[in-house]
């Protein structure tokens, strides 16, 4: 119970007296199952302060969502008795010829990368889940194929705005590139799912839109092959965007190189590309469902991330234990980039889960985490962390972001 | 115990309580208390700010570093980490009443890791150090500071150093992926290793560029990439700066991303040609070197365009190098022209301050007014790629006032950066040098906020206390900003879980 | 003929030493160059340390001793002006800092005793050929007292063993030079040449290929009697009058020998000889005394540069051999000569010339400083020979006798000896189309 029973005014109205709309929660605003009491959507950054700071008056655990489409991402929040919608934190200031842009928080992605390729640019993420919004996008910090080139998203993030959960609002970094004025808190919020603060707007560095893509596929008859593909063409000097391997519960591995560049030089590139992968093809343009998550909607996923070298080691130790667990494994992610996710289907239990995970862990280097439990799963003992190295300082950043443990409790770094 | 001179002023009394453990720790020749000795150590490459440390040991190792930082932990006395003392924002400004801890002697390469485009080194190893040693493989480290023959990478890593080809590239924040860092209590921690995305929050990102406040960085892996197929470069010269930045805005806005973008003006152009004797283009009122890197076939494509737009852009001399001979020579005149302004000038200050690109023109001019108005010159070399400005302010030592008032026009420049939506600091950092001028990028908010942050790691302020952050003993006071935990945890109102 | 604009040290002949002091910016450039640095990790040991010591001891008029003892350490290798891009004249600044020690500052007795004995023995020829031969010999020579007192033998012995090794079978006295060498085939030019101490005692086998090497390019080589040694080692070590002496002796010796230039093969002596003008200003010379000094410094020319000013005439014969060269400081730092001597050792067929890593990183000779700090020139001997190593060279390559006797000395404590020639050696075993085994003679 987080209410006491001394308010005078009642506590929605007290939640919206910054301008915030507030509502009642239904089941339908359940987060991993928990249905909040209140759901509220500020208008601005200013409503947003006000909100966040009655609900820290009130001790009220919040949870933020932007278009809701990874709110089954990390753990389900122990408590959540207010849900604050982004949706109104939108706005886009592009300054086209600095390559930069600053985006309200609650902006669906797809309307930022619609307006800003009219001027001939994106912002370099490939959503793994579509539909989300800027702020969802930074929140779950995932980062798609073209990672590999063009670097995580957290690389992208050169200014942000964030509200702490008293209240207080506070910026780092800047609307420049070159930057090294303060710490970066970006980097903070950035993957910490909303347990730290707020994100009501970000500034990214942009790139221009490539003149030309091609892609080069190749069936790979296993997962060293396709590593020994990938060191091949990392070495190889024809600096690719993305290097993603895609291995199915059953059936085929397939290896695809994207590359990106000027019209005059690109059928070379992808020639020299397709030379170091037998049985290749090249293709125009990035391939249809390109970065998509494995597996379906209602999966578990794991995320694997491991030294490029050990890429092969990950994918087949994650086929070959989800076997032995009596359950699938589709894998699929950057072989360039180290990061691979696996999805196991929905019926894999807690225990399958974890000895799928703690398998891995054993066996490779790098962080194997549960990045989205079933649904089922949500209050199941699962083992989404394993070890995390510096978790007590984390544990110490928290306290102070968030004292009293308000902003989506258990969903951060080993259950925070 | 200690051989001090005669007559000189005796090291602080905590500290002298300390010097056996740290003998015992760090050998008899890793603990420096000598003041002649300790002196040499007052300043790092900014001058300006000078105090001779209380005491200046040398770790080879990082438990020998943990146990220094838990010796002063214990015993509440500052720590100040210092690499090959580089620095141009006095970062590693020494506390009299503290321990400096230079890095210099932990300069192993401990692994160039080619399977996994990685390398493993210690802080005391010197940027260039590890592109020699990844050389051999066909790989090279990105982050390429102009003092990387000597800066250390973990003072690189203190201050998420940038270089010439960051445009294209990123920062050191972006080529690291693994620290292992002693806190301000003297914990061995590790952060990331070989494997991107270390699970939980990225202290990792924020670590890069906390100006050693948040610890000691004490061992570091970071990416490799693999050289480049081909670099081209060329020298482009106008008769006026702002044909130049035309230039600038045309490539930039035509998809072509170089490596790197930098610009020089008249003066600077006049400096490098009395150092070096650069032999660049008579008559040029700014010169742009682009220089493109990658896959040979993007590269031609690119180079083409870069050449063609600089000429549309009003370039009357465009000159082209394709092997690493023609490369230097065109690269001399800029490489030398920070040093070369003494050739120029009896006193020079570098300045550091960041533009959006699109308002360098604009702010040019401001800075010439400006110039013209006090009739103090300032000398212009730039990252124009990324709006990076070194205004170089010449001024006479000898000449009464001329030094205040080039801190004025120096000041007033960063003043214009922060008008045009840019910030204080580009590259050298805030340190000392800069730390009262925070609060006119950021809000009393901001500032508190980067307060709890740090800490959350230092609670005690001994690590590199006094900077990056405004103080009141620095600054004067300021309303609002409270230190360590949260109010409401200290009251015992909060509750973590 | 030197390329003076960038010689290191130029045009700061007549500022202040503070002045000098002022063009230090503190940038730390030189840190990775320095010998000492590279070993110790010691801002006190870098030269950006020693020209803050240099500037404690103007502001508190104090020479203290751990300053003077960081001044001592410091090699003189001069590769800190090679790497300051502020042009700073660390040699001009550690010559006079030196020249303040000795004067100032009262060494321990011992190496009082060490010092006055080195140089009772190094800058002159006829004690060193004393000591040829075998240890008993020596021991047993007439070297004065002092010498033997001290330890300075013992200190010294290996580097003697080493040069035994690498010197020809000592048959009969050092073979003389004649007075004049004279062209052949057409005389192209009239040069003097420096025969030395060390290197006239322990190695007259250079300056014979040397004065043959010149001869074959058409010079005719004058080479005065009455020389001694040039001064560099006194100079280098802070002993002003005694350098200026040896400085005066040297002017006049080659003043009216009617020479073109006057060619060195040692690259301490030239570097030294360059720069007179400096060395009897220190030492309080009348003007007019340093301007003749500097007239003739104006004449002084290492062996490569001047080969490569003059071009090849000579034809040369294959030499196949995988050879390294190492670049003695003060020929690069010093002098500002890297390119020359690689060219002409490249314009010889079938000769490889493999470059050293960290090519800029002094050996640890350095002059007298192996046998005064035995200790970090054993370790700095140790690092160039692995260096050495990871080239696969059969044959070391420098033109400095000291370098060649240091490393050689250094690959065989290693146990994996090494040949060493000077760059005169092997040209002139080249032009004169000599077995290679000639210079493999380890």
């Amino acid at each position: 119970m987080t209410q006491d029973e001394t308010i005078t005014t009642p506590l929605a109205e007290e939640l919206g007296a910054g301008g915030a709309q507030v509502r009642e929660g239904t089941p339908g605003d359940a987060v991993g199952g928990r249905v909040p009491r209140y759901v509220a959507r500020p208008p601005d950054t200013a409503a947003a302060q006000a909100l966040l700071a009655a609900a820290h008056r009130r001790g009220l655990a919040t949870v933020v969502r932007g278009n809701g489409t990874a709110s089954d991402w990390g753990a389900p929040p122990r408590r959540c008795d207010l849900v604050l919608e982004t949706a109104a934190l939108t706005g886009i200031e592009h300054a086209a010829g600095d390559l930069v842009v600053r985006v309200g928080a609650g902006t669906p992605l797809a309307d930022l990368q619609a307006e800003l390729a009219a001027s001939g640019q994106r912002l370099t993420l490939d959503p793994l889940v579509a539909g989300g919004t800027v702020g969802g996008a930074v929140a779950t910090g995932l980062s798609g194929p073209r990672r590999l080139l063009h670097g995580p998203l957290r690389d992208l993030i050169i200014g942000m705005t964030a509200v702490r959960a008293d209240g207080v609002a506070a910026s780092s970094g800047g609307r420049v590139v070159k930057n090294v004025a303060g710490y970066d808190l970006g980097k903070l919020h950035t993957g910490a799912l909303g347990t730290l603060g707020l994100i009501t707007s970000v500034t990214f560095r942009l790139h221009p839109l490539p003149e030309a893509l091609r892609t080069v596929s190749a069936g790979a008859p296993n997962p060293e092959t396709a590593q020994r593909w990938t060191h091949a063409v990392l070495g190889s000097g024809a600096v690719p965007a993305a290097v993603e391997l895609d291995w199915p519960e059953t059936g085929p591995l397939t290896l695809r190189v994207l590359l990106e560049g000027a019209e005059g030089g690109i059928d070379a590139r992808a020639r020299a590309v397709a030379e170091l992968m037998e049985g290749s093809g090249i293709s125009e343009g990035a391939p249809a469902q390109w970065g998509a998550l494995p597996g379906a909607a209602g999966d578990t996923l794991l995320k694997a991330a491991v030294p490029i070298g050990q890429v092969a080691e990950a994918a087949r130790l994650l086929h070959e234990a989800a076997q032995d667990q009596g359950t699938t494994a589709a894998v699929a992610g950057s072989a360039g980039a180290g990061v691979l996710l696996a999805a196991l289907p929905a019926s894999a239990g807690a225990a399958s889960v974890n000895g799928v995970v703690r398998r891995v862990r054993a066996a490779v280097e790098g962080g194997v985490t549960v990045a989205r439990p079933a649904p089922a799963l949500a209050d199941a003992e699962l083992d989404l962390w394993g070890e995390v190295p510096g978790l007590e300082l984390m544990r110490a950043v928290k306290l102070r972001f968030d004292p009293r443990g308000l902003l989506a409790p258990g969903r951060g770094p080993g259950g925070i | 115990m200690f051989d001090e001179g005669e007559g000189e002023p005796r090291m602080p009394q905590p500290l002298t309580a300390l010097i056996p453990r740290l003998r015992e720790i760090c050998g008899d020749d890793g603990v420096i208390t000598d003041r002649t000795r300790r002196r040499t150590y007052e300043s790092d490459g900014l001058t300006y700010h000078a105090s001779t440390p209380g005491v200046v040991v040398l770790p080879t190792t990082t438990d020998q570093v943990a146990a220094v930082v838990r010796l002063c932990a214990d015993a509440g006395v500052p720590f100040v980490p210092r690499g090959a003392g580089t620095g141009l924002s006095a970062g590693a400004l020494p506390h009299s009443e503290g321990v400096l801890i230079v890095t210099s002697r932990m300069r192993r390469i401990l692994e160039i890791d080619v399977a996994n485009e990685r390398a493993v080194v210690q802080p005391g190893v010197a940027n260039l150090e590890v592109t020699r040693a990844a050389a051999p493989h066909g790989y090279y480290y990105a982050p390429d500071p102009s003092s990387q023959q000597v800066c250390s990478v973990g003072g690189n890593i203190a201050e998420n150093s940038g270089g010439a080809h960051c445009l294209k590239y990123g920062f050191t924040v972006n080529h690291v992926l693994g620290l292992e860092i002693v806190t301000p209590q003297g914990e061995v921690v590790r952060l990331g290793g070989k494997a991107a995305d270390a699970p939980g929050y990225d202290l990792l990102g924020a670590f890069v560029g906390s100006e050693g406040t948040l610890g000691i960085a004490t061992e570091i892996t970071v990416r490799l990439l693999r050289a480049p197929q081909k670099v081209r470069t060329l020298l482009a010269a106008f008769e006026t700066m702002d044909a130049g930045g035309a230039a600038v805005s045309a490539i930039i806005s035509a998809g072509v991303l170089p490596a790197a973008v930098e610009m020089m003006d008249a003066l600077s152009i006049e400096a490098a040609e009395a150092a070096v004797a650069c032999d660049y283009p008579p008559g040029a009122g700014a010169v742009l070197i682009v220089e493109l890197d990658g896959p040979a076939a993007d590269v031609d494509a690119q180079f083409e365009r870069a050449t063609r737009l600089c000429r549309e852009s009003g370039a009357f001399e465009v000159r082209t190098a394709d092997d690493a001979a023609e490369r230097a020579r065109i690269w001399k005149g800029r490489k030398s022209a920070f040093a070369a302004v003494g050739r120029i000038s009896p006193a020079y200050i570098v300045q550091d301050g960041v533009v959006p690109r699109t308002a360098l023109p604009d702010v040019l001019r401001r800075i010439a007014e400006l110039s013209a108005a006090s009739g103090i010159r300032v000398a212009n070399v730039f990252h124009a790629g990324d709006g990076n400005l070194h205004p170089l302010v010449l001024f006479d030592d000898a000449e009464p006032g001329a030094s205040e008032r080039a801190a004025e026009v120096s000041g007033r420049i960063l003043d214009l950066c922060i008008e045009h939506g840019g910030s204080i600091t580009g590259e050298h950092g805030v340190g000392v040098d800069k730390a009262c001028q925070m609060p006119e990028m950021f809000s009393p908010a901001d500032l508190e906020t980067m307060d709890l942050f740090r800490s959350a790691f230092d609670p005690a302020g001994i690590a590199n206390p006094e900077k990056l952050l405004p103080t009141p003993r620095l600054c004067g006071e300021r309303p609002g900003v409270r230190k360590g935990v949260h109010p409401l945890v200290a009251e015992g109102a909060a509750e973590q879980f | 003929m030197t390329d003076s604009d960038t010689a290191p040290g130029a045009g700061e002949g007549s500022r202040s030493f503070d002045d000098l002091l002022g063009d230090c910016v503190h940038c730390g450039f030189c840190l990775p160059t320095c010998p000492t640095y590279v070993l110790w990790g010691e801002e006190m040991d870098s030269p950006r340390g020693r020209i803050h010591l240099m500037g404690q001891m103007r502001e508190d008029d104090v020479l203290s001793e751990a300053a003077a003892g960081h001044f001592d350490n410091c090699l003189g290798c001069l590769a800190c002006v090679s790497s300051c891009p502020s042009g700073v004249a660390y040699d001009a600044l550690i010559e006079s800092t030196r020249a303040t020690v000795e004067q100032e500052h009262r060494r321990p007795a011992g190496e009082r005793l060490l010092r006055a004995a080195v140089f009772a023995l190094f800058p002159y020829r006829r004690r060193l050929e004393l000591m040829r031969g075998p240890l008993k010999a020596y021991q047993a020579s007439g070297l004065n007292r002092l010498v033997r007192r001290t330890g300075v033998l013992e200190r010294i012995s290996p580097s003697l063993a080493t040069m035994e090794r690498i010197a020809p079978p000592l048959t009969g006295a050092v073979p003389a030079l004649p007075e004049v060498v004279p062209a052949r085939g057409r005389r192209r030019a009239v040069v003097g040449m420096l025969t030395g101490c060390v290197q006239g005692a322990f190695f007259p086998q250079v300056n014979t290929a040397t004065a043959r090497v010149l001869a074959s390019e058409g010079c005719d080589v004058v080479i005065p009697r009455e020389q001694g040694c040039c001064g560099a080692l006194s100079a280098h070590t802070g002993r002003a009058a005694e350098a200026a002496g040896f400085a005066r002796a040297t002017a006049a010796a080659f003043a009216d020998a009617g020479v073109d230039a006057v060619v060195v093969n040692s690259a301490g002596c030239g570097g030294t000889m360059k720069h007179y003008g400096r060395v009897l200003e220190e030492a309080g010379a009348a003007p007019e005394e340093v301007r003749r000094a500097e007239e003739l410094s104006a004449r002084v020319v290492d062996l490569s540069e001047y080969l490569v000013q003059l071009g090849p005439r000579a034809p040369r014969h294959p030499l196949p051999v995988r050879a390294a060269y190492h670049d003695a400081c003060h020929l690069s730092h010093g002098q500002g000569v890297t390119s020359q001597p690689r060219e002409l050792l490249r314009a010889i067929p079938e000769l490889e010339v493999a470059d050293l890593p960290n090519p800029e990183i002094c050996c640890g000779s350095a002059g007298v400083y192996n046998l005064l700090r035995p200790q970090a020139a054993g370790d700095l001997g140790e690092r160039k020979s692995e260096d050495v190593r990871s080239t696969g060279a059969e044959l070391l390559v420098a033109g400095n006798p000291g370098c060649s006797l240091q490393i050689a000395s250094a690959m065989d404590r290693a146990g994996e000896p090494i040949s060493v020639a000077h760059t005169a050696q092997v040209l002139d075993a080249s032009i004169r189309g000599l077995d290679p085994a000639v210079l493999l003679t380890r």
